[in-house]
């Protein structure tokens, strides 16, 4: 912790928090248009079907009715990657794929217009297990994807994006160890994130080739390029981003949605609101990917991983966006928590017959490591190996190589952080409660507790990239022109202080643009944990850039040197003589000054997250609860205690801990239709269920921006889940390695599932 | 005396209630300033009334993210029709800071200095659960808070700096 | 939602010739809170043309024990059930069980009669018409039961016949304990169902022309041991996976009575009759208890997902037949730290010594 800082590593209030508190924060549903209409989507009752034929007749003459689309109507729009997904083709391919759209004077009256479309369905048999996907003779979603195999790699990363971690000599390095592992483990329970504020979008298209919309996602500025290019380039895009209820990632994938809305506004000439409802949300929105792996794992007594071959297959539903790039950063994610110098760990994207799933917090590597941790202790525990240790011995160090997504190798520049582990498992009382693989930490009469622990970290903290302008007005004030919306880590509020350290200005002189796409430069978004180091860099620099025209200006009014100046409060003064000086009102009141930052990626620094937790098993009812959570991390330098606070928090959020303990989407694997499309039946954490939480942060400066800092909040939610499972099998004894940890399949675990005589199917 | 059968009796045509403190008026029928008979409370007060700091994340009464108070008790709005709110009174996150002077209320002021939420969607419905709690028990204890918030979603897990913020002010409300 | 015509009823009697002049198209609003789901899921095949709101009719809102039955109004709201002192006193299973139904919210409006008749909550049968629904299946009276051959881990593992969705009222489980029964009013006039006989594997006891208007329990002589257990994947909303209510009277270590009901496991409330005729005469000890609840399964045929549901019935039954409502690990058998803070943010610099010193933020923020 640093006390050089006026603003930064403070708890100060977040810029919004008024209109947040009063209900006055203006999400997309709370914008008010005139002539507004409302649109709605008809859903396919078909995991897998052609559009014979869609009379829409009795719908387009209901009153209120503006609009009907259906594939025929449109233009060929497409999306995906590769972009072979149409706006709306003839084809569906889950259950809630669109078969066409409605806009109409209300809510109302565009769903009663759903039911009056008439649809003559072809059925086409369907898939939803990703190895059976691959089989010859298996359904085909897609003429391109022979085999359902998405094309692998992702454009956006460059040609040689990484899909495979391929090193050493595998073969060599088997015979080296120890011990070797082999085995399939999944996480196949494709649970949703859920944010609150369900994806929606309202579109205002203008003849010829002009629309605007505003958009839910923390990302808005990436929608503009997104939909420039489902739209065939030929539409010039303006977005405005909302404040946004939650995203966790998924709302990157509103292009479809936002599609919808733009073509029933460029059929009506009206502005469109497309909001789905929460059972939208959940069983036609972004789900996480499944995941699978088939992998041999070498291990030496010490704990040193001398060999990894295998392949991941990930089930992306019935298309891709992100897969492959979350693919690509899982295999980079997994160079880092294991040190290890022979690898042949090949991958497949593969579609079936459900939702989509794309980019979820924790971005391949939640879902990578949930599958191959479990491998791993098996490894472990045949050595009698103290997980912690072998984290703290195989997560990257400096100097320590890998493979990022694009393909190309880095050298990592960062910190050890076996001292952020050692510290969470001091919190923890790792060692007092460690007894062992499947020994418990305690018994009494039925109740068992055990504990476990996972890690995560990520080198996105630098990806991509980002701008921003600082404006200095001369009364004084500031505005910070960044495409950010507020998407609940706080971070508008962040660079507003990052600002202000820079520049030495209250806060609440300082402003930041709405996330508008049109006065904003380019923002590729908070993604990743890449909101305190490379968006924070841009503001950053652009406040630096400013603050030395400011001096430029000024410095012959003080009759010194630019480098002899400083700024505080509105004032520039002469570092050594303090009352030389003049407020910024002498830049001239017929003059602002505009700086420009920008941020260029960067993948030598990475991140970390070291979750512990402690679960206690009731053996006779099957029942897991979460006692308490250790999350133990490094971050540089704190930006906002608070904020940083509630993204550690976080963990059981979002489809992260509580994914291994009851979180799942439940899927009917004979007629592909989610079953618990609500939120009763998708479980979520409650005020009532609330673990204890220790957050261990430290604070060891690491070269990053002018601060010192790097962002974590993504991979708060990505240690738990394979925590819980390590957890769970130590309590009960015996090993369990289904995600969530149900009572049905505790029970089935410990053998006490009774077999009885079925009811024949008595129906 | 034998009562009229239900279908010939002429149906009501206006709601009254009290939102906020303001009596409102609200004609049954199909118009856009009109309410329908299948009006949720949350749709009225969004829609109708413009009071849009009432959100709605389930619309199914499985959330607490519209909750708002209904003579003093925690209610969700998306459970309610509003043609039987007649004669209520309705207390939404908008009702809550002093008409007068706009000084917030010291829940609202609470959770802005613990900085108890993150994308800040669930957090009226949080703060008119609370309230409820404080109206009716002043003093609470932090299981009578993680109880009253027990049917309030929040994704980001603000939960642990809500009850801080509720806790700051239990026993000190006027 | 779609449009439905509104009337706010009077009387019961308004209520009820509604409703048989609508002849199956009029439905009752109480609480609403299981109504709505019906009208905006559209999962019925037919939408309701009306929609009678009974919050209207005056005096349905009661608690009071008279010489022969503790009568509750069927209008009595869950949030007054579960703080009446009268029902905490001697009668703290129904009071538990309408504590342990859905949210604050939710109870502060849900009735004791909207509990009792609300729909069942399979998840084919409540599949939403707006994502390629509804799905039909044997209630809705065309087609199996989707859920024998598909996701079957909440069904039936007793009674189910044609469909095995279970009935999802805590408080009938708590009624059925008591041997209650339901006042209801038709257009003929009043009947009294038992609530143990209420529920069918199709449909509850209830013409479309009936409410209920009161619920009548015998008044219990003294106030025996009572537990009620309801085990779901977390508290609250959740409706059971399982739930069990037991009670037991005892004179000279031997159980005089013995009553045990069991939700969620069967279309209707389950008394375990065999169970409780043989602890009657018998002492109450963890092994009888256990015995008792062996019993209380032994007719059970699980499908094929749902078996494991057997296991956590017989616990929560033997559990709750010794009063057990808790059993915990005592805290000299936890090993090392136990928080005193529901969370802590530690501050910690990367130097810090063995020894583990923090600075804890307080979390409040400085303007």
């Amino acid at each position: 912790m640093s006390d050089e800082y006026r603003f930064i590593g403070r708890s100060t209030r977040r810029k919004d928090a008024t209109e947040v508190v009063t209900g006055a924060t203006r999400y997309v549903n709370d914008l008010k248009f005139a002539e507004l209409l409302h649109g709605k989507v008809l859903r396919s009752p078909h995991p897998h079907a052609n559009l014979k034929s869609i009379d829409k007749s009795r719908a387009e003459q209901l009153p209120g009715v503006k609009a009907v689309l259906t594939w025929e109507d449109v233009p060929d729009w497409k999306g995906g990657t590769p972009r072979i997904t149409r706006v709306l083709d003839s084809k569906v391919r889950y259950v809630g794929d669109a078969v066409a759209l409605v806009a109409a004077t209300t809510e109302d009256i565009a769903r009663q217009a759903l039911s009056l479309i008439d649809v003559e369905y072809e059925l086409l048999p369907a898939v939803f297990d990703v190895d059976a996907a691959m089989q010859p003779g298996a359904p085909q979603l897609y003429e391109q994807l022979p085999g359902n195999i998405v094309t692998p790699g992702m454009p956006a990363f460059g040609p040689n994006s990484l899909r495979e971690v391929v090193m050493g000599d595998v073969e060599q390095g088997f015979g080296e160890a120890d011990v070797i592992i082999e085995g399939t483990f999944g996480y196949e329970n494709i649970p949703n994130p859920i944010p609150p504020e369900p994806p929606g979008a309202v579109a205002l298209w203008e003849e010829p080739n002009r629309v605007t919309l505003w958009v839910s996602n923390q990302a808005s500025y990436l929608d503009t390029i997104i939909l420039h290019h489902v739209f065939g380039r030929k539409v010039e895009v303006r977005t405005h981003g909302a404040a946004c209820g939650g995203s966790f990632g998924t709302k990157l994938l509103s292009w479809q949605l936002q599609s919808h809305a733009v073509l029933l506004s460029k059929a009506t000439g009206r502005p469109v609101k497309l909001i789905y409802s929460k059972e939208e949300h959940i069983a036609a929105f972004v789900l996480r990917p499944g995941s699978r792996m088939q992998a041999r794992v070498g291990m030496k007594k010490g704990g040193t991983v001398t060999a990894v071959s295998g392949k991941w297959l990930v089930d992306t539903g019935f298309y891709s966006m992100t897969t492959q790039a979350q693919v690509a950063v899982g295999c980079g994610e997994i160079q880092l928590m294991t040190r290890c110098a022979n690898w042949d760990l090949q991958t497949a994207v593969v579609c079936t017959n459900r939702n989509a799933s794309g980019g979820v917090r924790g971005f391949g590597g939640q879902e990578l490591k949930c599958s191959f941790i479990p491998l791993l202790c098996q490894a472990m525990e045949q050595l009698d190996l103290d997980p912690v240790e072998f984290i703290k011995k195989n997560y990257v160090k400096p100097g320590d190589g890998y493979f990022w997504r694009d393909g190309a190798w880095y050298t990592y520049r960062g910190i050890d952080y076996s001292d952020s582990m050692e510290q969470g498992a001091q919190c923890f009382g790792w060692k007092e409660n460690w007894q062992g693989w499947l020994q418990p930490s305690s018994v009494a009469g039925t109740k068992r507790r055990g504990v476990g622990v996972g890690v995560h970290g990520n080198a996105d903290i630098g990806e991509d990239s980002s701008e921003a302008h600082v404006r200095l007005n001369p009364d004084g004030s500031v505005l910070l022109f960044s495409c950010i919306t507020e998407h609940g880590t706080g971070q508008r509020s962040n660079y507003v202080k990052m600002v202000a350290e820079v520049l030495q200005v209250p806060m609440e002189r300082v402003s930041i643009t709405d996330a508008d796409s049109q006065i904003n430069p380019f923002e590729y978004g908070p993604f990743g944990s890449r909101g305190t180091y490379a968006i924070g860099s841009a503001a950053i620099r652009a406040a630096e850039d400013a603050r030395r025209q400011l001096f430029e200006i000024i410095a012959p009014r003080l009759k010194a040197r630019p480098d002899e100046l400083d700024t505080a409060d509105g004032v520039v003064f002469v570092t050594a003589d303090p009352d030389r000086r003049t407020s910024w009102r002498a830049m001239g009141h017929e003059r602002t000054i505009l700086g420009y930052g920008r941020f260029d990626p960067d993948f030598t620094l990475a991140n970390c997250m070291t979750t512990f937790v402690e679960v206690e098993v009731d053996t006779e009812t099957g029942k897991v609860d979460l006692l308490r959570v250790v999350n133990a991390t490094d971050v540089g330098q704190i930006i906002d205690p608070p904020g940083l606070e509630g993204q550690l928090n976080g963990c059981l959020g979002s489809s992260g801990i509580d994914s291994a303990l009851f979180e799942e989407t439940v899927l009917d694997d004979r007629t592909g239709h989610i079953l618990n499309a609500n939120m009763i039946d998708y479980k979520w954490r409650t005020f009532s269920e609330l673990p204890s939480i220790d957050n261990v942060v430290l604070e060891t400066p690491v070269d990053s921006n002018r601060f010192k800092a790097i962002g974590v909040g993504e991979v708060a939610t990505s240690p738990g889940p394979m925590a819980i499972l390590m957890a769970v099998s130590n309590a009960i004894g015996v090993w369990l390695h289904e995600y969530p940890a149900t009572p049905e399949r505790v029970l089935k675990a410990l053998g006490r599932v009774k077999a009885r005589s079925h009811t024949g199917g008595a129906a | 005396m034998a009562t009229a059968p239900a279908e010939k009796r002429p149906p009501a045509k206006h709601v009254s209630l009290v939102v906020n403190g303001r009596a409102v008026e609200l004609e049954i029928g199909s118009q856009p300033h009109q309410i329908s008979p299948s009006h949720t409370l949350a749709h009225t007060l969004r829609e109708t009334l413009g009071l849009t700091g009432t959100k709605v994340t389930c619309d199914n009464g499985a959330c607490g993210t519209c909750t708002v108070l209904m003579d003093g008790a925690a209610i969700l709005s998306c459970m309610t029709l509003t043609v039987e709110c007649h004669g209520r009174s309705i207390i939404s996150i908008e009702g809550l800071a002093d008409g007068k002077t706009g000084k917030l209320d010291p829940l609202q002021q609470s959770f802005i200095d613990h900085t108890a939420f993150q994308c800040g969607f669930c957090t009226p419905g949080m703060i008119m659960s609370a309230k409820s709690l404080l109206l009716e028990n002043p003093s609470p204890v932090e299981d009578e808070v993680k109880e009253a918030l027990s049917g309030n979603f929040c994704r980001c897990i603000s939960h642990y700096q809500v009850l801080r913020a509720v806790m700051a002010v239990a026993g000190k409300e006027a | 939602m779609r449009p439905f015509t509104h009337i706010n009823a009077r009387t019961v009697k308004q209520a009820v010739t509604a409703l048989a002049q609508q002849n199956g198209a009029a439905r009752l609003n109480a609480g609403g809170t299981d109504l709505f789901g019906l009208l905006k899921d559209e999962y019925l095949p037919a939408y309701p043309d009306m929609i009678v709101n009974i919050k209207t009719i005056a005096g349905l809102n009661y608690i009071k024990e008279d010489k022969n039955f503790l009568r509750i109004g069927a209008l009595t709201r869950l949030a007054d059930i579960s703080k009446s002192s009268l029902l905490r006193q001697r009668y703290a299973v129904l009071a538990d069980a309408a504590h342990s139904v859905a949210t604050p919210q939710i109870r502060n409006v849900a009735t004791l009669g909207g509990n009792l008749c609300q729909d069942v909550r399979c998840c084919y049968y409540r599949y939403p018409r707006h994502i390629g629904g509804p799905i039909q299946c044997a209630r809705k009276g065309s087609g199996a039961c989707l859920a024998v051959t598909g996701d079957n881990r909440n069904h039936a593992i007793l009674g189910g016949k044609r469909c095995f969705a279970v009935c999802p009222s805590d408080t009938a489980v708590a009624l059925t304990l008591y041997d209650a029964r339901l006042l209801v009013v038709g257009p003929g006039g009043e009947r009294q169902i038992a609530v143990g006989d209420f529920y069918t594997p199709l449909k509850n006891g209830l013409r479309s022309d009936e409410m209920v208007r009161e619920i009548q329990i015998p008044r219990l002589p003294e106030v025996p041991q009572q537990t009620f257990l309801k085990f779901t994947l977390r508290k609250p909303i959740d409706f059971a996976v399982v739930s069990v209510a037991a009670l037991v009277s005892q004179a000279t270590g031997i159980c005089t009575e013995a009553r045990i009901a069991l939700g969620a496991v069967a279309p209707g409330i389950v008394r375990a009759d065999a169970a409780e005729k043989f602890l009657r005469g018998r002492p109450l000890t963890a092994e009888t208890a256990a015995q008792a609840a062996e019993l209380a399964l032994a007719d059970a045929r699980p499908l094929s997902r749902n078996a494991y549901k057997i296991n956590i019935a017989t616990a929560l039954v033997t559990r709750a037949l010794l009063g057990q409502k808790e059993c915990e690990i005592p805290p000299d058998e936890v090993k090392a730290y136990n928080p005193t803070e529901l969370s802590t943010f530690h501050r910690c610099s990367s130097s810090t010594p063995p020894g583990y010193a923090t600075v804890v933020e307080s979390g409040t923020a400085t303007p």
